[in-house]
């Protein structure tokens, strides 16, 4: 053995024992390594205890002791840190996942794991802050969209949103009561190229294609046809825009069906209206004409004593009648024929006898079918005016039947509302007797039925109708303000109501023209050019002499001239330059025995002044003057 | 009976926490897992996951240098 550098003797001979010569080195060194190798392992629980002199082993024991520590400092760090990342790690995963009930901790002895902690924390109550901003937003955006809806869906004209390829994305309720389908069956489902008539298709497209071009390349507004599901086609006015940052438009589609009904009641009105004036006026001029062929035919029946030519003289006045009964037809469509004998009549009673009568006309093959209401009704009107209409009725019903069929004539009395009188502008509101001719004959087509009241207008084959039946039927109908109306389809029959208004103030008072005729001389003084001679001429027409006046000052110089000849004088009220009260007054000056009438467009009631309104009813006109003549006013 | 078995033997921790977090996405709420180690601070190591995670420890086997801690996830 190697002799120990001990002074003492080494270690292996050291007696005393507290000297670390006194344990074997070889032993320290091998508790040594064990420590070591247990650092090594992770494990830095165990230390050595002893204590020795030699300084290098002392110093290795407390490198040992102090590298445990080191090492277990190291690793408690590391554990720290690595717990402190698992935990973040997992809070992370769980908000991730939508776990906003997880947090971090933020209790570490290592900063940089608290501070994690506190930043994880921060993000999420961030991240919370913009989730409950985006849900509010979210809840405004959808409070939006329902608002949005309900105005769509209260605005009372159906709505629909399409998309770039034309499907609906979007229809109100008022597009399903439009169409007759659901919401269900449109939404998603549904092009909007299904609910449009198939002629107005093409350019419809063009304009959706343009539209998404450019919007200012299509119409915003357009007239179109909507078809519903059952294939009805209704007339619709569309106003269509683009939604801004969308490739979607949002069309509303207003129904006009009614509307466009109404104009052409309208325009069809005006259109009788002119051709009654037209027609008043030829048979007007006409009758003027005749008058003179008739007129000396007459005197020249009376002068010729030769057959033939008293013959043919004959023949000349034979004609001429017929034309001035045509003349005369004319002129009760123009409703300028004179109203006869107004009678209250019994019409329940009147259709009752009227209808034997009818029997023999119609034929055996038609069936007459009467329906009249238990309550008796009366009305007042023109006897023969009645029969006419009746008649034309019923002969163009029976012609329309000539393989026989039903004719039923019906009588009631109704009430037009204010909400009918909207949708038919041409009735006014009131208490009608309505008056029904209908059969189940041929029937006629809407360009037909648009036609038949026009003078000469006929369906009836040369020579079998004059085509002024219903002519004639539309002016006495119109005489007494009543009113038309004609359903018909082709094959199944028509049917007449005649409208009569029940309550009508605006009948003319039944006069005698007898009464109204007079020889004295009346001046008219008025402005208006049409007024005037409208006046003169009627007042001619009635056997008066006529001076008229355009103006106050032109009335009082003819006055001053023929004083004791004009017998009253008609003065319009309002003129230019002298009214007409002005020249009343001057006149009076003159001759304060004048007789004088002021006219005015509207009722008035002026002290010591006679005034007759402008009604241009002539009778109303003529009976003041006769009257003041007769001193009876 | 564990739903799932993870060795983590021979590694030193604090690598056998680290990767059971980075595994735990796959386990499932309620699963059991049985984690075995043989680093000295395993134990310690799993039961300081455990508490942090909120994580229920089921068992813990020593068997000669290995740990084996049974958990419910």
């Amino acid at each position: 053995m190697e002799q120990h550098p001990c002074p003492y003797g080494g270690f292996l001979a050291c007696k005393n024992t507290f000297c670390e010569y006194g344990q074997r080195l070889s032993e320290i060194l091998h508790l040594c390594s064990d420590i070591i190798e247990s650092i090594s392992k992770g494990d830095t629980s165990k230390k050595i205890d002893i204590k020795v002199q030699r300084y290098a082993v002392q110093r290795l024991i407390d490198s040992i002791n102090k590298l445990a520590k080191e090492v277990d400092d190291l690793i408690n760090l590391n554990h720290e840190l690595a717990v402190g990342i698992c935990e973040h790690f997992d809070v992370l995963r769980r908000l991730q996942e939508g776990d906003f009930s997880a947090e971090a901790s933020e209790e570490s002895k290592i900063e940089i794991v608290k501070m994690l902690g506190q930043l994880i924390n921060k993000q999420k109550e961030r991240f919370l802050d913009y989730i409950s901003k985006i849900k509010e937003q979210q809840e405004q955006i959808f409070h939006f969209y329902e608002q949005q809806n309900a105005i769509l869906s209260s605005v009372g004209v159906a709505i629909i949103v399409v998309e770039a390829d034309m499907t609906i994305e979007f229809a109100n309720s008022e597009f399903e009561d439009l169409t007759g389908y659901s919401k269900k069956e449109i939404e998603g489902k549904m092009k909007w190229t299904e609910f449009f008539s198939e002629e107005m298709l093409d350019k419809m497209i063009e304009y959706h294609n343009l539209r998404r071009i450019s919007p200012s390349l299509a119409p915003r507004q357009y007239e179109s046809k909507l078809k519903d599901r059952n294939g009805r086609i209704r007339e619709v006015l569309m106003n269509v825009a683009m939604i801004p940052y969308t490739k979607k438009s949002v069309a509303s589609i207003i129904d006009i069906s009614e509307r466009k009904k109404i104009q052409e009641q309208l325009i069809h009105s005006q259109k009788m209206e002119s051709l009654g004036m037209l027609s008043g006026r030829v048979a007007h001029e006409f009758n003027n004409i005749l008058t003179g062929i008739l007129g000396f035919a007459g005197l020249l029946h009376t002068k010729i004593e030769e057959p033939i030519l008293k013959n043919f003289v004959e023949k000349i006045i034979d004609a001429g009648e017929k034309a001035r009964d045509l003349a005369k037809k004319l002129l009760v469509f123009s409703r300028k024929e004179e109203i006869g004998v107004i009678q209250e009549i019994n019409i329940n009673k009147y259709l009752k006898n009227f209808s034997e009568f009818v029997k023999t006309i119609i034929g055996k093959d038609v069936e007459l079918k009467l329906h009249l209401p238990e309550e008796e009704v009366f009305y007042r009107i023109d006897p023969l005016h009645l029969e006419v209409i009746l008649m034309n009725l019923i002969t163009n019903a029976r012609d329309a039947m000539p393989e026989g069929g039903e004719l039923i004539i019906g009588l009631k009395e109704i009430s037009i509302d204010l909400e009918y009188h909207y949708t038919h502008p041409l009735v006014a509101p009131g208490d009608y007797v309505v008056l029904c001719i209908a059969d189940t004959g041929a029937g006629m087509d809407e360009e037909t039925k648009q036609r038949i009241f026009e003078p000469f207008f006929t369906t009836k084959p040369k020579g079998k109708g004059t085509g002024l039946g219903l002519s004639t039927v539309f002016g006495l109908v119109k005489q007494y303000n009543g009113h038309i109306h004609v359903y018909s389809e082709v094959g199944k029959g028509t049917t007449f109501k005649i409208y009569m208004p029940a309550k009508d103030k605006k009948i003319k008072p039944s006069i005698s023209p007898e009464t109204l005729k007079g020889a004295e001389t009346i001046l008219v003084v008025d402005d208006d050019e049409q007024t005037r001679d409208f006046i003169s001429s009627f007042l001619k027409d009635y056997g008066y002499n006529v001076y008229e006046a355009k103006n106050g000052k032109e009335a009082l110089e003819i006055f001053k001239k023929l004083n004791h000849e004009i017998a009253l004088s008609l003065i319009d009220l309002v003129m230019p330059g002298i009214s007409g009260i002005e020249v009343m007054r001057q006149i009076k000056t003159i001759n304060p025995e004048a007789k004088i009438v002021i006219m005015s467009g509207h009722p008035i009631d002026l002290k010591d002044v006679i005034s007759v309104e402008k009604t241009f009813a002539p009778e109303e006109i003529l009976l003041k003057i006769r009257n003041i003549l007769d001193e009876k006013e | 009976m564990a739903d799932r078995v993870i060795d983590y033997s021979g590694l030193k921790c604090p690598y056998p926490i680290l990767k059971l977090s980075a595994q735990y996405p796959q386990f499932k709420e309620g699963e059991i897992i049985e984690v075995i180690g043989d680093c000295p601070t395993f134990e310690k190591d799993i039961k300081a996951w455990c508490s942090k995670l909120g994580k229920t420890i089921l068992n813990i086997e020593k068997q000669g240098n290995k740990i084996k801690v049974t958990i419910r996830i």
